[in-house]
């Protein structure tokens, strides 16, 4: 039994390394440009379908895929800024909400035009490989995909406290007159921030399209919830501890089903979320919420 | 002596390193008009926030009526007979005069959803209270022409004006007034003035901040200044105005004494 | 007397309506009454989720947690303790309002994302319970075999009968919500929308209106979905996804968050765009998507929003394109008729 736990555990970490690679850019959003966002999931199939393609043209070539996916997301980073936040900062918060709901359904329905409904195999992308750590094994997506969520939380936040850039984008956030007045181009800015936050998720959508071996339109739809949950849980700022909430709820989830049943899995990480809301009602994080 | 009604032993509030108020003691008679001034950034506002139960006061205790209220919620404040207005005004914009000034029966009504849904006798009761007395407010402050305009349209004054006619509403023992004066132009402030005294005499105790030195002079019969969080001096006009210390605060310690 | 004549009128317009709105069955043909069935349906739970989020300024995103409690219930009485649909009804809702008031109680304090996360958590562990507890919900199998009631031996299956039974509840919602709203429990609504510490300061306990606001939008969701169960005779979790979640809010806030009249246009124009346009398969939703996007760019108000609303935004007034007659801001004309007629009287 408690090797099997083990196990359990072991599956929520690397379920929870996936929730945290997504997290992470919706914490980069929420963070900088001020709004929440319900598109990532759909960001993230879309970073999976453009590394679909570019496998099949390149002949699985990851760096190729990785980069393709990166700038697709960016550029569609870029219409989303100005469809759904660029007009709205003097508005109250849910308006973008909305259009983000809206344009996640834009992008998932056309997906499912342009892409079919049947699913991409993304097969040996990657040699499967599996590395033995005592008792914990890993498979090399499963490195690969916790040495992005380190590295990227390591960038990230250097990105933000060290560099002067980082600073600006700091600024924007805070308080948009204020950065305007000191002289950042602050719609300049805070795209950038959108931007960098779905090309993050774009990368990740390469990571899990072949963790799950697979690219499909409505991949992102559940994978989006739990990143925000995790970001929630992180106090929707702040990216470190947006990763943490990721692994948390894998964890929680993976525990959870190894005293129940798998069905049970969401009603663990949505009952992880409102119990830990309930004692700490901004997350782990110290600020309040974004604009709220 | 009148009897006691707001007191304050020793409040503190502390924000992280800084402390905005400093061991203020105050005491607020029945019938009082009570000014508070000071410079900016004094405490003023934060010392009125503590009152009305919007932050809670880090060290001492207020009293009102002899009643501990330091640690109550503002609403429990508000039902006890403290109300105030707002430094920024803050009306419900949406609404329309009539409607704001209703809001502020609240306390003073009973229905439930119930009676609302089914028109009960204790919901016409009350409707009709609210209007009578709704319109009896705006006749006193001269507001009966705006009565149906939407509170966020109207001009600075009048809004100012409807915020204090909410205020009435709650029928409170003790209104609290954040800057009432500020932005008037000075035929507003002496008809604020007038409408002030009125009210003092109509039985209500007053507290107010103020930055016009005539309008507070002129119209408290008691005035505490506060600088840098801590009550400098406290008397009627004639000992604020001769005080050495309330003319550093104002002027610079230069300058009075070099006039001296 | 301007006053009394309107309301008059206004009276009139009403009657005609709902006589038109009787005959409806008579003139439209079946396929129609589904849409318009599904309509009324939507009708209260948009109507409910509007009385949350736009009359006290909430960010509720998980109606479809009330609204599938309230069709479960209503669901299991009929089904396993064989209780009448008229005796079922009030306890669905009541069963609704009461979880309504748990959620409400530990998000008195949140506010913004973290008061819709925790919505839209809720929601999804209402689905999924449904969804598993197999012995009580019937999980992925749903619940079948309901039965639409019978009104003193009339039949009321079928869109073209059942419409009776939403009709009826539609307006029973729309009476009492417009009464409440014009209350003072709706005023103090409003008050804690447009400015919480004013509010505060006039006494109005904020915990308190919250909790009661949550109950009344829940209890109406809850009664909606138990309309829902017998009408489709069978209920599964489906119904109650997310994404329903999230139509019905887009729904109302096309036609505009705190008016009464605006849940009714935003669902009339929604519904009809996704059901009128049932042979363009997936793009219908794309149209939809667009629909809402444009939305927000050209009236982020909403349709029958007033732009002066907090609900609006700061800089709306620039941003509105589309003017619509002041007539379509129902709820303000109400306002001002009720307060103006206890004036007189």
């Amino acid at each position: 039994m408690d090797g099997y736990l083990i196990s359990q555990i072991v599956n929520g970490l690397c379920l929870g390394l996936i929730y945290a690679l997504i997290a992470l850019g919706v914490a980069v959003i929420i963070g900088i440009v001020g709004f929440a966002t319900f598109t990532q999931g759909e960001i993230v199939m879309i970073g999976a379908y453009s590394s679909y393609y570019v496998f099949l043209w390149s002949g699985n070539n990851l760096i190729y895929g990785m980069i393709a996916s990166f700038m697709i997301t960016w550029i569609i980073g870029m219409i989303l800024y100005k469809v759904c936040y660029a007009k709205f900062f003097d508005s109250p918060e849910y308006i973008s909400l909305i259009c983000t709901i809206g344009f996640s359904m834009l992008l998932k329905n056309l997906a499912q035009i342009i892409f079919g409904a049947e699913k991409k195999p993304m097969l040996n992308i990657i040699e499967n490989k599996i590395y033995h750590l005592g008792i914990i094994e890993l498979s090399r997506v499963q490195l690969m995909v916790f040495i992005t969520v380190i590295v990227m939380v390591i960038i990230l936040s250097l990105l933000f406290t060290r560099t002067s850039w980082g600073l600006k984008l700091k600024a924007v956030s805070q308080n948009r007159e204020a950065a305007a007045l000191v002289g950042i181009n602050v719609d300049k800015t805070a795209m950038i921030g959108n931007c960098i936050g779905c090309a993050i998720a774009g990368a990740a959508g390469t990571l899990i399209g072949i963790y799950y071996q697979s690219a499909y339109a409505t991949m992102g739809a559940t994978l989006s919830m739990k990143a925000f949950t995790s970001a929630t849980l992180g106090g929707l700022t702040s990216v470190p501890l947006a990763a943490l909430g990721g692994i948390l709820i894998g964890v929680t989830e993976n525990i959870g089903i190894a005293f129940s049943s798998a069905s049970f899995r969401d009603i663990f990480s949505f009952g992880f979320l409102i119990i830990m809301l309930i004692f700490k009602p901004t997350g782990f994080g110290r600020k309040r919420g974004a604009r709220a | 002596m009148n009897e006691l009604m707001l007191e304050a032993k020793g409040v503190s509030k502390i924000f992280g390193g800084l402390t905005a108020v400093d061991q203020v003691d105050m005491k607020v008679y029945k019938g009082d008009i009570f000014g508070i001034i000071g410079p900016n950034g004094a405490g003023k506002t934060t010392f009125f926030n503590m009152c009305t139960g919007f932050y809670t006061a880090s060290k001492g205790k207020l009293f009102f009526e002899g009643k501990d209220i330091t640690k109550m919620s503002s609403d429990r404040i508000a039902q006890l007979g403290i109300t105030r207005t707002f430094q920024n005004i803050k009306l419900f914009k949406y609404m329309n005069v009539l409607e704001n000034i209703a809001v502020g029966f609240h306390i003073n009504t009973c229905s439930n959803v119930f009676d609302a849904v089914f028109h009960t006798k204790r919901y016409k009761k009350d409707e009709e209270h609210v209007m009578q007395k709704s319109m009896e407010i705006l006749k006193k402050l001269g507001l009966q022409d705006y009565a149906y305009m939407m509170a966020g349209k109207l001009p600075y004054g009048i809004q100012r004006k409807v915020e204090i006619a909410r205020a009435l509403a709650v029928n409170p023992k003790l209104i609290l007034l954040d800057e009432p004066a500020a932005g008037m132009n000075p035929m507003e402030t002496d008809s604020l003035m007038e409408f002030i005294r009125l009210l003092n005499k109509d039985g209500y105790t007053i507290i107010l901040i103020e930055h016009d030195m005539k309008f507070v002079m002129n119209l408290c019969n008691n005035i505490m200044v506060l600088n840098f969080g801590k009550k400098i001096c406290e008397g009627t006009s004639e000992v604020v105005r001769n005080d050495q210390n309330v003319k550093e605060a104002y002027f610079g310690k230069g300058l009075t004494r070099g006039i001296a | 007397m301007m006053y009394k004549m309107d309301a008059n009128v206004k009276k009139a317009i009403m009657l005609v309506t709902v006589i038109m709105m009787c005959m409806l069955p008579h003139i439209l043909s079946k396929s129609i009454m589904t849409i318009v069935c599904s309509i009324m349906g939507y009708l209260i739970i948009a109507g409910a989720l509007n009385v949350i989020n736009g009359y006290s300024g909430q960010m509720c995103f998980g109606i479809a947690g009330f609204y599938c409690v309230g069709a479960y219930t209503m669901a299991i009485l009929m089904n396993t303790f064989h209780v009448s649909f008229w005796i079922g009804i009030i306890p669905s809702g009541l069963f609704a309002a009461i979880i309504g008031a748990l959620i409400a109680i530990p998000t008195l304090k949140m506010k913004g994302m973290f008061m819709a996360m925790i919505t839209i958590g809720f929601s999804e562990v209402m689905r999924l319970i449904a969804l598993n507890w197999t012995s009580v919900t019937g999980g992925t199998m749903g619940i079948k075999g309901l039965k639409a009631p019978m009104f003193f031996g009339l039949k009321t299956s079928g869109a073209s009968r059942y419409y009776y039974i939403y009709l009826a509840t539609v307006l029973l919602f729309l009476f009492s919500t417009d009464r409440v709203i014009h209350s003072r429990i709706g005023r103090a609504w409003m008050a804690i929308r447009e400015d919480d510490m004013a509010a505060k300061s006039l006494g109005i306990s904020l915990n308190l209106y919250k909790i009661i606001n949550f109950m009344y939008g829940a209890f109406w969701a809850g009664i909606a979905g138990a309309l829902l169960a017998p009408y489709k005779t069978y209920i599964d979790s489906a119904y109650f996804t997310l994404d329903e979640g999230f139509n019905i809010l887009s729904m109302v806030i096309i036609g505009g968050q705190g008016t009464l009249a605006g849940p009714f246009i935003g669902v009339t124009v929604y519904q009809f765009l996704v059901e009128g346009l049932r042979f363009a398969g997936v793009w219908r939703y794309i149209a939809c998507a667009i629909l809402i996007i444009a939305m927000m760019w050209l009236r982020p108000q909403g349709l029958a929003g007033n732009s002066e609303s907090v609900l609006a935004g700061k800089k709306n007034r620039s941003r509105s394109f589309i003017k619509l007659p002041e007539v379509f801001s129902l709820d303000r004309t109400f306002g001002t008729r009720r307060l103006g007629k206890a004036n007189i009287g």
